[in-house]
């Protein structure tokens, strides 16, 4: 098997896997490591701004404290009065320590993975044989938040379960199976839990109706395509003067937009702001992504507008991920009052696909789908040797099981393969 | 077009000369390096982890070739198969290309090729195409011949330079080979879309501003 050498190094560091030596962890002196575990090569400036943000965020820590333990009895969707208390918390920003446990709430990852035992076992043990993407997301988990203590070391413990989250997903969702741009939401989310939770809630967000992000990596992106076009409307609309600005200079929402909409800002504003917007995110779903993009737009509009096409993009790309110069609480309000005003508007959220089941999956999820006699042509043509037999066959899983024994990782090993798993998606929102 | 000539930035005080804007489009398999080659042109840094690109990155780079000024716009886009339905919008319209190949890896030479089959089929028919071999620094690991790829570039009219955006070998290079091979005189002559033709604008202030010649 081509790729053997990839799990074996994602079951353990091997002695012999080639690293770098500045990507092992004991090799540098770590300058500085902020709060979030992103490393920095200079001080942190902000450290007392820092400071009295991280006071008021312990000051909220007990309410939350509170509400988590009485969730289901306070914070029942059906209630909206008690809705809108969640509501008003989860928009002032979830404290760092509650985030993990409140997403996993917000996405019913608790019921999930109580209905849906051993499932993610068995994805990731077809994953390691079969996955035809296992190649690309080991390309990707190498540059995946390498600047994050926790993706820092190759094939380190954080890296080992990206590897694996993204490979079970591949199994169960096979017409997403592994798209550029879903390594780094991955990723955020094993920065606040474990890889089968965090596997749950990739799956929640790509299918649940909130957030459908289905249809943003599926082959023609067709959800990214109607929220880009969707955008420029209310642009036209809204800000003629940056519409006819950007239709001046040649400026497509593919040249900005794609992360914003695909990975609801991620690295596109920074860190500390981006986990604010993924908290409302994660209680509102996709009807926050053009509010947003239009506050982008709507704050900073007087300096774009003198902009050059490659300052223009520079400052969406970059720029506005090391400063997005307001605070975060102000960027918040501001979008709230965009919500509101969009939503007036009825222009908060594209209209949907002509073809409702364009963008939703088809296939059962976890289901093993055999290839076509074109798509072995094709990967026989393209020299890309995985397994002839479409599902796992004795002999592969007699080796995996020795490999994942040898290298003492039981977890990879204990779920039996089943071939005809069939599962119907069964989503809790 | 004429937003686009007036926003030309001129090198600061110039020699007389004529300043020539082409869109140049980086084509390629995921990882071989093609954001790392933008980078070390532009910006002539190195990030061992660079992030992979999501949709295309946009930066420009001008270089200098005797009275002329050449000014790159440069499309980077992302590699993965899935999003090569959005690379058309990339290339269209473009008077140059680099196609990226990994040269530990015989696998991203051929997705090569087959970029160079599109190219030659739906690109610009004047594109000038130039094939770099890159990660030229891991030829202990090397798996595509020298000379399988210059045969091949020498066949289908290539330009053909191996690379590494790491130690910055030839990467100034292939711009600057590209830059001497696309035709700085015949405005309007090439693609019909984005940044077609050449963007002439006459230079009236004195002096080169050093450094502004293949990068940094």
């Amino acid at each position: 098997m081509q790729y053997q050498h990839l799990k074996v190094n994602f079951m353990g560091r091997d002695p012999s896997a080639a690293i770098d030596e500045w990507e092992d962890p004991a090799f540098e002196v770590y300058h500085t490591t902020d709060r979030y575990g992103f490393i920095h090569d200079s001080n942190l400036s902000k450290e007392r701004d820092d400071a009295e943000k991280i006071a008021k965020e312990l000051e909220r820590t007990d309410k939350w404290k509170k509400m988590y333990k009485n969730w289901d009895k306070s914070f029942d969707g059906d209630h909206p009065s008690k809705g809108e208390k969640l509501r008003a918390r989860v928009w002032k920003g979830i404290p760092d320590q509650w985030r993990g446990e409140i997403w996993k709430k917000l996405l019913h990852i608790e019921e999930l993975k109580a209905t849906h035992q051993d499932v993610y076992e068995k994805m990731l043990t077809r994953a390691l044989t079969t996955s035809p993407d296992i190649r690309q997301i080991d390309l990707d988990v190498n540059r995946t938040y390498r600047n994050h203590i926790m993706f820092r070391e190759r094939y380190g413990i954080k890296q080992k379960h990206l590897f694996h989250v993204l490979a079970a997903y591949s199994m169960y969702n096979t017409e997403v199976g592994y798209c550029q741009g879903m390594s780094q939401i991955a990723a955020l989310l094993l920065m606040y839990m474990d890889e089968e939770e965090a596997f749950w809630c990739l799956s929640q967000l790509l299918t649940n109706k909130k957030h459908a992000m289905h249809g943003l990596f599926i082959p023609g992106f067709p959800k990214l395509m109607r929220f880009q076009s969707h955008f420029e409307l209310v642009i036209k609309k809204f800000m003629p003067k940056i519409y006819k600005f950007m239709n001046a200079n040649m400026i497509p929402p593919s040249l900005y937009a794609i992360k914003w909409f695909m990975q609801c800002f991620l690295d596109r504003t920074p860190f500390p702001l981006t986990l604010r917007l993924w908290d409302i995110y994660m209680l509102e779903g996709e009807r926050i992504l053009i509010p947003m993009a239009f506050t982008v737009f709507k704050v900073h509009k007087k300096k774009l507008l003198k902009m050059q096409m490659e300052q223009f993009v520079n400052f969406l790309q970059h720029e506005l991920e090391k400063d997005f110069g307001l605070e975060d609480d102000a960027v918040v309000l501001e979008l709230n009052a965009v919500v509101l005003d969009l939503r007036r508007a009825r222009v908060e959220l594209p209209p949907p696909p002509s073809d409702p089941l364009e963008e939703v999956p088809k296939t059962h999820f976890g289901s093993v789908t055999y290839p076509t006699e074109e798509e072995l042509i094709k990967r026989q043509q393209s020299q890309i040797h995985i397994n002839d037999e479409p599902t796992v066959s004795r002999t592969e899983y007699l080796t995996l099981l020795a490999v994942s024994l040898f290298t003492g990782n039981s977890g990879i090993g204990r779920g039996l393969v089943d071939t005809k798993l069939g599962m119907f998606p069964s989503v809790v929102d | 077009m004429a937003a686009r000539g007036a926003s030309v930035q001129r090198p600061n005080g110039a020699s007389q000369g004529k300043i020539c804007q082409f869109k140049l489009v980086l084509l390629g398999e995921s990882a071989v390096g093609k954001s790392s080659l933008v980078l070390r042109f532009v910006k002539g840094q190195f990030h061992e982890y660079q992030e992979s690109t999501i949709g295309a990155a946009f930066l420009t780079q001008t270089v200098c070739l005797d009275d002329t000024t050449v000014k790159f716009e440069i499309w980077d886009t992302a590699g993965q198969e899935r999003y090569h339905s959005l690379a058309p919008m990339y290339y269209r319209g473009a008077q140059a290309a680099i196609i990226v190949y990994d040269i530990t890896n015989q696998d991203t030479f051929n997705r090569a090729k087959s970029w160079v089959k599109e190219l030659q089929r739906q690109a610009n028919p004047n594109i000038v195409i130039a094939l770099s071999g890159n990660k030229a620094d891991l030829a202990n690991k090397r798996m595509v011949e020298y000379e399988e790829a210059q045969a091949y570039a020498e066949e289908n009219g290539l330009l053909f330079m191996e690379t590494s955006a790491k130690t910055a070998m030839n990467v100034n290079d292939i711009f600057l080979a590209i830059a001497k091979k696309l035709p700085k005189t015949d405005p309007g002559a090439r693609g019909p879309q984005q940044g077609a033709g050449t963007v002439q604008v006459n230079e009236s202030q004195g002096g080169q501003k050093s450094g502004c010649c293949g990068g940094k």
